[in-house]
This record gives C-alpha cells, structure tokens and sequence, in this order.
C-alpha cells in the first residue's frame, strides 16, 4: 500500500520514459522470449497433441504429485514461517543475529546438496530413517514426505523475509492499546497483529510455492523418480528431454508455468481488492 | 542522469547479449584446429572410459609424435551418453565421439554430421564391451544368483531410468531380453506376455530411479537397497577402489558395445581428420585394449581377452542388441510412449 505511492508519483514524469524502456526490454529479453519460445514449442503441434501431451497418465500423475506436495509444503511454510517471522522480529534472545541469518542459507545452498544431505539424514539407512521406517512405517526418502522436507528447506526464506519487513513496520501501538483495555495476547495477535500480516504470509507463501513447482535439483535425489508412484514433473520433464520428447518436456512446463500465473494473478487480485476497501 | 543510465543501461546489455552471441564461433576458432607441428582434438565422451582415456591419451600422443613429429593435444569433455549425443547435434564440436549406446551415434548419424560407414572401423565400431550385471552386498546375504530373485518379494533394486540414462536401457533389456530366451524361473522362452509379467514383478521391486548409472551406483554405495542391476565394469572398478560389494553375472545377459567415431562434419572443418582417424584405430590396438581391460571393461581384442579371461568369465547365454532387431527397434518397442517398459511400469505403479 505504501509501495504504490513513488509510483503514483513517477507516472506523471517524462524523464523516466527511458528508465522503463530498459526495463521493458531487459524483462522482454530475459523472461518474455524465452517463455514465448517454450510455449511456441509445446504448441507446435497443435493444441489437441499438447492436450494430449499433459494428459498422458505419466505426465498427469507427475503434476500432480507436484502440485499437491508444492500445497502441502506452503501450507506448512506458511504457519512456520508466521511463527518464525514473529519470534525473529518481537523477542529478543542470546544468538538471535546468527538464527536471522541461518534462515537466508538455504538460498545460498546447491539445492542438489540439499538432497543429498535429506537422503543422509533420514535415509533409509540411517539411524532416523530406520527410526522413522521401522518403528512408524514412516517412509520419508524416496517418497512423498521427502519431497516435501526438501521444499520446505528450499523455500523457507521466501516466507519469513517477505513477512519481516511488514512486522517490523507495524505500529504497536495498537497492540498496547488493546492490552490497555484487556485484551489477552491472542486476542491481540488475531485481531491486530494476524490481519497485517496474513497479505505478506500469503503472498510469500504463493512466491515459495510458485518456486517448488519448478524445483529440481533436490527433488531428483530424494523423491525416488518412480514414473506413476514418486516422478514430479520437472524429473519427467528431464526424462523427457533426455528421451528427445521436446513437445512433453515443453508442454508440461506450460502448464507449470500456466499454474504459477494463475496463482500469482489471483494474489494480485487480492492485494489490490485490500487496497480498495482500505 | 536517469536517461543517461537508461542508455548506458541499454549499451550494457546489448553489449553482453552481443558477446554471448559471438562467443560460440569464437569457441570453435579456438578448439579444433591445425597446424604443421601441432593438432588439438576434441574428444567427447560419456563418462565410463575417462580414467581408461586418461592412460590411453598419453599413449596415443607419443605414438603419433614418433610416428609424425606432430604434437597432438587434446580436449576432453565427459558426461552422460545422451547428453553428449545431444551436444554434439546441437553444435559441439567434437572430433571424436565415444558413447555408451549405438543408438547415441545414431542421432549424430541422423543429423547428418556423421556420413561415413563408422562401423567398418576397428571391430564393428565398438571400443569395448561389458555386461549387464548385479551388484550385491559383502556375503551376498540374500543369496542373489540369478534374474528371478529379483523379483522376490521386499527385494529392494536399484536400476536407473531408462527415459535419462543409457545404461537403464541395456538393464533393461538384459532383464527382458533373458525373460524372452527362457532363461528366468517361471518364464518359457518366446513367451512376451510371461515376460512382460517378470519385468513388471522386477519393477514393482525397485526402489529408486536415480538420473544416470554412476547416480545409481553411488546410491547403493551408500547402502541404498540390496540389489544394484548395473554394468560388470561399474563393479570391477568399485571394487578396485576399496568398496566391499559383490559381483553377481545372470545366466543370461545382454553384450553392452560401447561405439567410438569421428564426427565428419567437424574434423573437415577443423582439417583434424588424419589424427582423429588414428586415435580412433588407436584404441582398436592391444595397447589400448589393455588398458579398458584394467578398467573393468571386456577387451574386443581377441588376445587381450584371452589374457584377461579369469577375470572375465564367460557368460551362458549371452545376447546382443541384436536380439531385439538393433536399437532404432528397441528404443520404438521397449522405450517408446506405448512400449514394453512403459507399459509395465504404469501397470506396476498404476494401480
């Protein structure tokens, strides 16, 4: 709401003209053509082969494996982070400064080593995964639940550091004031603190989701990428690159692509119907 | 001063999208190429016989030094068989390709960068040779001796996926190529459906299909699963480098040829023919033949084999890609959109 103003501002400037022009032309060289190319390729043969393409039941099952462990991972993401965000901001307590910054490393991690470190912890071999497997029946790598641990270490960021900025701004004034009047500290976080933070939370738990979508590296070491059973659709379309099935690889990135747009308009839509009512 | 950054801006980036534009042609200026006393060869590779080459270059080098007074370097790239295949169509510009699968030379061939008969070289083309066979563990605890225990129940199996990884398909293959010879308990020769049925109890066993065969293998190194079908030469050198699993050869398995050849396109444009041409015939001598051996891999040179063949023994019921009809029919049969495997594993996993 704040971010709108500056550019409210500049519209009326002419000098800025080129400013734009460059970053039209950066955006449309960088991500506008090469996602052109890949829809121009995953249509080329028409819509019913592209159609037909997604809907293979290997391709099918593989997105949705994806999507539903993407889901569940930015549930998860979404309280955590919420929770992580406020710990952070409002309490202070001894190594405070290095856990801030132990939440940015899983951006700076090869996601391939995250994998592999999942696989060595709760691998099917090791002293929690035989835990996990043979006390609980609880198959963590090169199934479902792995793919979703590997998610959630990858996109852990996106929602604390979106949240952060928010929380530190908001005016605690009000929350004083509600504690004044007698309000118990769940009262306060639902009613004052939850409502300026549930745009930010949701917001940053749509960019986390939009990344897992795509995710790669990690997932190929510990989802087990057994077509029909634990293959997510950036292993099927590697499989499909690899297999010179150019037309499946595009196509199901079409519709990963396609999911991540929809999902990112309709949280626009939701921002900018806050901000009218506000 | 915001237009004048907008420009600079704009010049930054048509300058870097012009450079990463040239920088291929410039690439190839400074790869292949020739002169009186000096040749650079670019060889490109899977990922198997490197340490083999890392022997067999020096060898090569010194031969054709004494043998020309030409000093031959070269430029090694290595990974997985199809993505080199695909590198090279797509505008690397080997001199030399040596891949695991024929079907691999087949795209360069279809690509029109390779026009000459590369099988009339050497043996058939083919550099060396192994054998699909299993890994098991130190003991051979579940006392693993053939294909059919592959398929009994809770046998965890490592086998790569064959839509990535050229070795996947030779496990294949082998596993229902030997079904169909009536070679695996239960199954009677020439019987698709019988094996198509052991493919699908196999399948319905393995646990992880990692990317490639070395991913495959560094997994089960790992102590994933109990079974690792892979290459006898992956097992060999494993073995050479300390690990303590075992070696199982199968009744009945399938010839892995690895082929070796010299891309036309590029070494006419580099003018590296006449080396690319001998090093190639090179690793057809026993010298070079020799050293594949020490790496795990069966030599295709009749008196080397006969040298190493305690270490190599001989196989019941062997078969070639031939059983098959050859690779373009067994990409189309087994691997393709409605083939053998993806039948079975949608049947298996499907349910």
């Amino acid at each position: 709401m704040k971010a709108i103003l500056p550019q409210a501002r500049l519209k009326a400037r002419s000098p800025e003209l080129g400013l734009r022009a460059t970053s039209f032309a950066f955006i449309l060289v960088m991500v506008v053509i090469p996602m052109a190319v890949i829809l121009q390729d995953g249509f080329k043969e028409g819509a019913a082969e592209f159609w037909r393409q997604v809907t293979l039941p290997v391709a099918a099952h593989a997105i949705i494996l994806t999507l539903w462990t993407s889901a569940l991972m930015t549930v998860i993401n979404a309280v955590m982070g919420l929770l992580t965000a406020f710990v952070l901001v409002r309490y202070a307590f001894p190594g405070k400064a290095i856990l801030n910054a132990i939440v940015d490393l899983p951006l700076a991690i090869p996601t391939l080593v995250t994998g592999v470190m999942l696989v060595i912890l709760y691998g099917p071999q090791q002293a929690l995964g035989l835990f996990l497997n043979q006390e609980l029946g609880f198959q963590v790598i090169f199934a479902p639940p792995g793919i979703v641990l590997a998610l959630l270490f990858i996109t852990f960021p996106f929602v604390v550091r979106t949240i952060q900025p928010v929380l530190l701004d908001l005016d605690q004034q009000q929350e004083h004031a509600a504690a004044t009047l007698g309000a118990r500290r769940w009262t306060i976080f639902r009613r004052i603190i939850f409502p300026a933070l549930a745009l930010p939370t949701f917001s940053g738990s749509l960019l986390s989701f939009a990344r897992a979508v795509g995710e790669f590296g990690a997932v190929v070491i510990v989802a087990g990428n057994i077509p029909f059973k634990s293959q997510t659709a950036a292993v099927y379309v590697l499989g499909a690159v690899e297999s010179e099935n150019r037309l499946a690889a595009s196509a199901v990135s079409i519709v990963l692509i396609a999911i991540s747009l929809v999902v990112i308009l309709i949280t626009n839509r939701l921002l900018s119907r806050r901000r009218g009512s506000q | 001063m915001n237009k004048r950054f907008a420009a600079l801006a704009l010049i930054a980036l048509s300058l870097a999208l012009a450079a990463c534009g040239q920088s291929q042609p410039d690439d190839s200026d400074s790869t292949g190429g020739t002169s009186a006393d000096e040749v650079n060869l670019v060889l490109a590779a899977y990922t198997t016989p490197r340490e083999a080459f890392a022997e067999i270059i020096p060898l090569f080098q010194a031969s054709w030094l004494a043998e020309t007074g030409q000093t031959v370097t070269f430029e090694e790239s290595y990974q997985g068989s199809g993505a080199q295949s695909r590198a090279v169509v797509e505008g690397f510009e080997a001199d030399i390709v040596a891949l695991s699968l024929e079907a691999d030379v087949i795209r360069i061939q279809e690509a029109g960068l390779l026009t000459h008969d590369w099988k009339a070289v050497g043996a058939d083309g083919i550099m060396s040779t192994s054998i699909v066979a299993f890994a098991v563990r130190a003991g051979n605890p579940l006392g693993i001796a053939d294909w059919d225990d592959l398929a009994a129940e809770g046998v965890e199996v490592l086998t790569p996926n064959p839509a990535t990884s050229g070795g996947a398909m030779w496990n294949v293959l082998a596993l229902y190529g030997a079904a169909l010879r009536g070679h695996v308990d239960g199954v009677p020769e020439g019987d698709p459906q019988a094996a198509f049925e052991f493919l699908k109890a196999v399948l319905g066993n393995v646990l992880v299909m990692d990317d490639s065969a070395r991913d495959s293998i560094t997994n089960y190194e790992q102590g994933i699963g109990a079974v690792a079908i892979t290459y006898e030469n992956e097992v060999l050198v494993g073995q050479q480098a300390g690990t303590d699993y075992e070696l199982v050869i199968p009744t009945s398995t399938i010839l892995i040829q690895n082929p070796v050849a010299v891309v036309d396109a590029y070494v006419d444009e580099h003018g590296t023919r006449e080396a690319a041409e001998a090093f190639v015939e090179f690793l057809f001598t026993p010298a070079a033949q020799e050293v594949f051996s020490r790496f795990g891999l069966r030599s295709i040179d009749p008196q080397v084999a006969a040298a190493t063949a305690d270490q190599y023994p001989p196989v019941a019921d062997l078969f070639t890609i031939d059983f098959f009809g050859g690779w373009p029919q067994a990409r189309e049969n087994i691997f393709g959109e409605s083939g053998v495997f993806n039948r079975a594993i949608q049947e298996v996993q499907g349910q």
